[in-house]
């Protein structure tokens, strides 16, 4: 008995020191649906942790697996050596989370909203004073403390969310799309305010849909229809995923050009990057006359074609769109994207 | 399951409860609306009925009969018909809405010691009218029946003028003593339904709902703090709503302040559980207060409080068992103004258990799987 015991135990004290998350075989289904199917990754401490994918793919409902609101249909979740399942409450205290509605109560003051936070997670009264100094300053919100929550900008509130969820000074922040619907410069801000978390050794778990974020994490995990495609470093994802070449085609009317070259099924993807547009030419050497011989006698001018780096958004409209094309193979070709599997899913 | 965690989230609720412009307010007139509502529009006295009596008898007792009506200051006799075929076309035209048919012969046979009967004939079209202006009727034969008996020395044979009228429930003929005492559940439900289904759904919108349960708060922390300062919020409207009740609208409070309390208690129960569904069918707050009038109409027709449960088709009654309101209306009218107390109330009281039972227990557990799934 004393032997079954301790074997798992020491496991534990081992994976304790560099992992701040372990998922195996993570599942969940709600009825038929399989929103997460059997993922497995590890998080080390003191990483930013990036973990996209597109809109329903199942990025929120592995947070909150992860952080213990919702139970897993199968598989396993330890959380700085606690089991999710067994010890939400445990877990709970220990970890921080801001969701993309940044959760703070509108109608109390930038103080109450510290203040009730401290109190959630017991901070007594010398504590409480040191964090909000603390908080404070971070946010920038030094002389707003009696101001309502409602009234403050969209930055403010955000940096403030992000002092209210790290009141009890976590060893893991899960941040679910921190960033969604605040301006550039303020996104900037926030991730300084990150990366100085990460600094002082604190996991950081992010979700985003903006690609040019995950240039900033350490680590990437792609989900997509709750299955993991890709997992790795922003280098590794981009050799290893990322065969084909990336051509930046500038043209007078993007838009419609756009249209022409993807119905002209001459390339592997054809897809919108800001004012210019993104062509993979798969591992083709000459994409560039090809563009210009389908663009030109349709009237288009051609301002400029170059051949780019592959981004991560390169990568994950790559492994996207492999994921339908396979997933549509093996259902049995035509016809299989009207199967029930596919069609709810929410994309 | 930690006080202070709960004392926390009460505060922060009194904090939002103070900012919150639309519901602060509306706190405090929906009992003076209410208690205004039911004491002086639904609840006040039918007076001043446009009445036709058709005296056929032309005696010293049928025209004591229809002065008696004429002085009881309910009815006005507007006319004077000869025949009853007269009376149809002056209903038709809404000249009266009561008409009081002496039959020819009436003092002879009351003479000849044979019961009597005077057919009092009400426009149906307003039932509430109707069943009242009956009620008065029946009262108005009955006194004049009294001192009958009175002049003839008692006489247990002696024959009396029977009303072909239904009997009313509400003795005193105060519609409003039956309006007020039921107020204070109606108010309880209201408050309690509607701004807890609010308060939770506002919540779930702003997102703060999820952010609770990523806390060390448990369920019933949130729960209990979200819940206790609206209880305090209604326990205040109902007190006002008793106080003005028995002070400014009459309405004597016989019973017992025990009894009273002890089914509002339980009714809160129930109270709580439908607003816990409410919160829990709706998204947003405009669904929640969809919810909330699917919930209320049914509640304000069938419980008994405007209509009389008697006075339903047959068809329907079984129906009104399913109201909770229905059980604590019992008990309020009957404690209040006759002070019935556990003995006369037991099953009203198990009924109101039961439903506290029920209704708070599965709105639980919706609660707990809807967090959990």
């Amino acid at each position: 008995m004393a032997l079954l015991r301790k074997k798992p135990a020491e496991e534990a004290t081992v994976s304790d020191e560099d992992v701040a998350v372990s998922v195996l075989g993570l599942t969940k289904r709600f009825g038929d649906f399989t929103a997460v199917d059997a993922i497995d990754f590890d998080v080390r401490r003191g990483e930013i942790f990036g973990f996209l994918g597109p809109n329903g793919s199942g990025k929120t409902t592995t947070i909150r697996m992860l952080c213990g609101v919702i139970v897993p249909t199968e598989g396993t979740a330890t959380i700085l050596g606690t089991d999710v399942v067994r010890e939400p409450e445990e877990i709970r205290r220990h970890i921080g989370y801001m969701s993309q509605k940044f959760s703070l109560f509108q109608d109390l003051t930038v103080d109450e909203n510290l203040r009730f936070y401290a109190g959630v997670y017991g901070l007594d009264e010398d504590a409480f004073a040191q964090r909000r100094a603390y908080i404070l300053e971070m946010a920038d919100l030094v002389g707003r403390e009696k101001e309502l929550t409602a009234n403050l900008s969209v930055g403010w509130k955000q940096r403030l969310a992000l002092g209210c969820a790290t009141i009890h000074e976590p060893d893991l922040i899960f941040l679910d799309e921190p960033t969604s619907g605040v301006d550039p410069t303020a996104r900037r801000h926030f991730w300084d305010l990150l990366y100085d978390l990460a600094a002082n050794g604190v996991t950081l778990f992010v979700t985003t849909h903006y690609m040019d974020e995950a240039a900033h994490c350490n680590r990437l995990a792609f989900i997509y229809r709750g299955r993991l495609a890709a997992i790795g470093t922003p280098a590794q994802i981009k050799q290893q995923q990322m065969p084909d070449s990336i051509l930046e085609v500038e043209v007078d009317d993007p838009e419609r050009a756009l249209e022409v070259l993807d119905s002209s099924h001459a390339f592997v993807e054809v897809y919108a990057s800001g004012t210019a547009l993104h062509v993979n030419v798969g591992r083709a050497l000459a994409g560039a006359e090809a563009i210009r011989e389908v663009l030109e006698p349709a009237g288009f001018k051609v301002l400029r074609i170059e051949r780019v780096a592959p981004t991560v958004e390169d990568v994950f409209v790559h492994l996207v769109t492999a994921e339908e094309t396979s997933s549509a193979e093996d259902a049995g070709g035509p016809g299989s994207g009207d199967s029930p599997q596919s069609s709810d899913q929410p994309l | 399951m930690r006080m202070k965690r709960v004392r926390l989230l009460m505060w922060k609720e009194f904090l939002q409860l103070r900012r919150d412009r639309l519901l602060l307010p509306l706190l405090f007139i929906m009992p003076m609306l209410y208690l205004i509502m039911f004491g002086y529009v639904v609840g006040s006295d039918v007076r001043n009925l446009p009445t036709a009596i058709v005296d056929q008898d032309r005696t010293e007792t049928s025209r004591s009969i229809a002065d008696a009506f004429e002085n009881s200051g309910y009815f006005i006799i507007e006319e004077r018909p000869l025949s009853e075929d007269a009376v149809q076309p002056l209903m038709d035209g809404n000249r009266v809405q009561v008409a009081v048919l002496i039959p020819p012969g009436l003092e002879a046979d009351l003479e000849r010691n044979e019961q009597v009967a005077v057919a009092i004939v009400v426009d149906g079209s307003d039932s509430k009218t109707a069943s009242v202006a009956s009620g008065y009727a029946q009262q108005i034969l009955g006194d004049l029946n009294a001192k009958r008996l009175e002049d003839l020395g008692f006489d247990p044979d002696t024959a009396t003028i029977d009303a072909r009228v239904r009997v009313l429930f509400n003795p005193s003929l105060r519609s409003v003593n039956a309006m007020i005492p039921g107020l204070a559940a109606l108010i309880l439900m209201l408050s309690i339904t509607a701004i807890m289904g609010q308060a939770v759904v506002r919540e779930r919108e702003r997102g703060t709902l999820e952010q609770m349960f990523v806390t060390p708060i448990t369920r019933a922390e949130y729960l209990v703090g979200k819940i206790a300062p609206y209880v305090v919020v209604a326990a205040i409207q109902v007190t006002v709503a008793m106080v003005i009740g028995a002070y400014w609208f009459r309405v004597p409070f016989n019973g017992s302040v025990l009894v009273v309390g002890l089914g509002l208690f339980l009714f809160l129960f129930t109270a709580i559980g439908q607003g816990i569904f409410v919160s829990m069918v709706s998204r947003t707050r405009h669904q929640a207060q969809q919810a909330t009038m699917f919930i209320m109409i049914p509640t304000m027709v069938l419980s008994g409080y405007i209509f009389p449960i008697e006075s339903m088709p047959e068809t329907i009654q079984p129906l009104t068992y399913a109201i909770p309101l229905r059980y604590i209306l019992v008990i309020l009218r009957s404690n209040w103004m006759k002070g019935a107390g556990f003995e006369a109330l037991w099953p009203q009281f198990a009924a109101m258990a039961a439903f506290s039972v029920v209704v708070f227990g599965l709105a639980l557990s919706r609660f707990h799987k809807r967090l959990s799934d």
